[in-house]
């Protein structure tokens, strides 16, 4: 379960802050999110906000909690498998 | 002739703490808050906002922000028996508080959307008040109205005009409001600038409107004095300020230099304290190195007005006028608790004394930083005489056309063949970095093409350290992509990187990042003579010894352009693109040469034909200096630019080849770039063929082009070898 949103959610993130030359596949689901390789500022991650939103219906609203949630990919998915209503 | 000293002689607001001068003064005096939950348009959680009631459209015709800036202009001009001669207007949406309602129920009507350009508010005012001088718009994002009267202040002392119409102004709407939204920058609460828990700004709207008069002495209706301005941008990043505020203390030390005053000499600092954590942090770092342990008074108003964009440095600047007349220090709304990460405190009541010399802050998304110093009418020294506005010596140059980049563009010229069309994106991207470019789309991928290959023409180390950027749409795939995710997830959802991107100093800031351009950064959008007005800024605001980069481009968008621009909507095929030129101010009169020469109201074709041959130098300095014409025939207006051609021909009786080259570039409103760069180019190449002049080669002799812009407005440049 956890496998299969992990694998969706590096595809969507490849494609919300379109990211070409980055092989979803390759992501490190441990490493930081913003300032990592990736290249990921706060603008992606308010990009990425929005899709979560759209996508499986969790608001990621306060800065607080953004910042534990976008720690990396596996607590991004660990926090929708948590809160998804879609 | 031209005057060195430039006074406020009148001025008009509208704001969300009053619907004129006397209102705002009252509001002033009592700290009032204009601060209410947003009721302009239904949303889920309303947050505070600074809305304007009653409803100042009095003509359904016209968008919101169109209505304020004519409600602010009438009262700047209340006391004036004549118009002013030109007219400068920082806006940033233009008519979007009409066009996103059209979008949304997909009206597919043109003559709905003639009012969504941000050039068409300058151009209503001209209207309105019988302007016969140009009308200019500058598009910086949150700096455009403190923008515009550095603009207006350097046309006069330039000699271009002796009274300006200056200011600024924006209508709430959806699209600024969830773009902000989506940034995450509206504090809940109401925006509290400076104070410990400040979550974000709270969006306004307004007007306010300058008359600036120059004058060799104090007039006696002189209210005050617009005694210095300065700009600069941070190229740091699209949207975040620099944390140490270098950006912001640049343009606040050139403000000062340019009045001739010392930082002591400051009595009171307005700040552009929009309440978001960044910029207040930013701003405030570089007050303390400005100012070190001495700073005076100084305080935000947006808490009680709330940030009204484009408007805002025009309305603080007027704000500042106000309490200079009336000896009113403004208090800083929303203020409770120190920022110990910040150390100071705003005056958080209002203080009754005399204050004479002011210092006004204006920042925005690109990086772009403006700042005003404004004093009593007789408390600054007298400035220097500035010259007129130089010509640019050439550097280097590219464009994009359908056809390709410079030495395509050009062998389709010289074969008599249109470079018109629409290149492909990943023609346009093939040199860019991608990861550069990961979150631009069509007009600022443009905008860096040109500006990487101009760069390279030149063949210079140093970089451009000011940019220049004419623009009439902006980038219109951001702005329709944004509107289109809102309305598609019922006004829940939008899309930040389409916000941040949608301004139209957007290209003009990726631009400054490409070439770390701290210097002036200015965006001029005025409808087809977008470039022209870019050029002549280059003229005024480019920095003696240094390189700067004046460009114009513009995207098609197949759904967006043909609505918005009548020339395309006329059915000429799809067509974009732009030039760039890398100059210097021109110290000899030699080499590659391009200057603004004129800039006026086309409404009257008999008028300005006459004024643009006397500007020009009369008859035989046009048929003595020039080989060849270059016409701007925007296909919408093509009865009235005829007219205007013919009539500046016969006066003239010039006999060289007039080339109209929208039929070579194809329509769209910054071909007076692509031309210009063809204009360098072909006096480079030293002949215009057969095809284009008519019976036989044409050399050029003379090494001149005179490139005119005709319909709406009328302008003048000339490129020279």
């Amino acid at each position: 379960m956890m496998e299969a949103l992990l694998a969706e959610l590096k595809k969507k993130l490849v494609e919300t802050i379109n990211l070409p030359d980055v092989n979803p596949d390759l992501i490190d689901i441990n490493a930081p999110l913003v300032g990592g390789e990736l290249g990921i500022d706060s603008i992606d991650i308010l990009e990425l906000v929005v899709m979560i939103e759209q996508d499986y219906g969790v608001k990621i609203d306060s800065k607080e909690v953004g910042r534990k949630v976008f720690a990396s990919l596996k607590s991004l998915a660990e926090h929708i498998a948590a809160h998804r209503t879609q | 002739m031209a005057f060195t000293e430039v006074f406020i002689t009148g001025i008009g607001i509208i704001s969300s703490t009053g619907n004129n001068c006397q209102e705002n003064l009252e509001a002033l005096k009592t700290a009032k808050s204009g601060l209410r939950p947003l009721s302009l348009f239904p949303v889920a959680h309303p947050f505070p906002a600074g809305e304007i009631h009653p409803d100042p459209v009095s003509d359904p015709g016209l968008p919101r922000t169109h209505a304020l800036a004519l409600r602010a202009a009438r009262e700047a001009l209340a006391r004036e028996d004549r118009p002013p001669d030109a007219i400068v207007i920082g806006v940033t949406t233009g008519g979007m508080p009409k066009t996103e309602l059209l979008l949304r129920e997909k009206n597919p009507h043109p003559e709905a959307y003639i009012w969504h350009g941000a050039g068409t508010v300058a151009a209503c005012l001209a209207r309105e008040l019988k302007c016969p001088g140009p009308a200019f718009t500058i598009s910086t994002a949150c700096s455009s109205g403190a923008a515009a009267l550095i603009f207006g202040r350097a046309l006069i002392r330039s000699g271009a005009a002796v009274r300006v119409l200056a200011g600024g102004a924006d209508g709430l709407c959806r699209f600024t409001y969830f773009g902000f939204n989506s940034l995450q920058l509206l504090d809940p609460q109401g925006a509290r600038p400076l104070d410990k828990n400040r979550a974000g700004m709270s969006l306004g709207e307004g007007a306010a409107m300058l008359l600036l008069t120059g004058a060799g002495e104090v007039p006696a209706h002189a209210i005050a004095r617009l005694a210095g301005g300065g700009l600069s941008c941070d190229a740091y990043h699209a949207t975040a300020p620099r944390p140490d505020g270098a950006g912001a203390l640049a343009a606040m030390r050139e403000a000062l230099a340019d009045a001739g005053l010392s930082a002591a000499e400051i009595d009171y600092i307005n700040l552009h304290g929009t309440g978001t954590v960044d910029n207040d942090a930013a701003e405030t770092a570089a007050i303390k190195k400005l100012f070190g342990n001495t700073i005076p008074e100084f305080s935000s108003i947006k808490g009680t007005t709330g940030h009204s964009l484009g408007a805002a440095g025009a309305i603080d600047a007027a704000v500042c006028v106000l309490g200079l007349a009336h000896g009113i220090v403004p208090a800083n709304g929303g203020f409770r608790e120190v920022d110990p990460l910040i150390g100071i405190s705003p005056r958080t009541k209002p203080h009754f004394r005399p204050i004479r010399r002011l210092l006004s802050n204006s920042f925005g998304f690109g990086g772009n930083n403006a700042a005003v110093v404004i004093t009593a009418p007789r408390e600054t020294p007298s400035r220097p005489q500035r010259s007129a506005p130089p010509a640019l010596r050439v550097r280097g140059s590219a464009c994009l056309t359908g056809a390709g980049g410079i030495n395509a563009t050009v062998a389709r010229f010289l074969s008599g063949e249109s470079a018109a069309g629409r290149l492909p994106d990943e023609e346009i991207a093939k040199d860019l970095p991608p990861r550069a470019i990961r979150r631009l789309k069509r007009l600022p991928r443009l905008a860096l093409a040109l500006a990487a290959a101009a760069q390279a023409d030149a063949a210079v180390k140093e970089n451009p350290a000011a940019v220049f950027f004419g623009t009439a749409w902006g980038p219109l795939s951001e702005t329709y992509d944004f509107l289109m995710k809102l309305f598609e997830t019922n006004e829940s959802l939008s899309s930040p990187t389409d916000f941040i991107g949608s301004v139209h100093n957007a290209p003009a800031g990726q631009v400054a990042l490409w070439f770390q351009a701290a210097g002036a950064n200015l965006t001029a959008s005025c409808g087809d003579y977008s470039f022209e007005q870019a050029l002549l800024m280059a003229g005024l605001f480019s920095p003696a010894g240094k390189f700067s980069i004046v460009l114009g481009a513009e995207e098609t968008h197949p759904l967006f352009s043909p609505l918005l621009d009548a020339s395309v909507a006329g059915g000429a095929a799809a067509s974009d693109g732009g030039g760039a030129l890398i100059v210097t101010p021109a110290r000899e009169e030699s080499g590659a040469r391009l200057k603004s020469l004129f800039f006026a109201s086309g409404d009257d074709p008999r008028e300005a034909a006459g004024s643009l041959v006397s500007a020009l130098g009369g008859l035989e300095t046009i048929r003595g200096k020039y080989d060849a014409v270059f016409a701007g025939i925007p296909g919408a207006d093509d009865a009235r630019a005829r007219e205007q051609l013919d009539r500046f021909l016969s006066l003239t009786r010039f006999s060289g080849p007039v080339i109209d080259y929208r039929r070579y570039t194809g329509q769209y409103a910054a071909a007076a770039a692509t031309a210009s760069v063809l204009a360098v180019r072909l006096i480079a190449n030293g002949k215009i063929p057969r095809s284009l002049a008519g019976a036989g080669d044409l050399i050029l002799e003379k090494k001149g082009i005179l490139v005119l812009g005709l319909g709406r407005q009328v302008t003048a440049l000339e490129a020279l070898g």
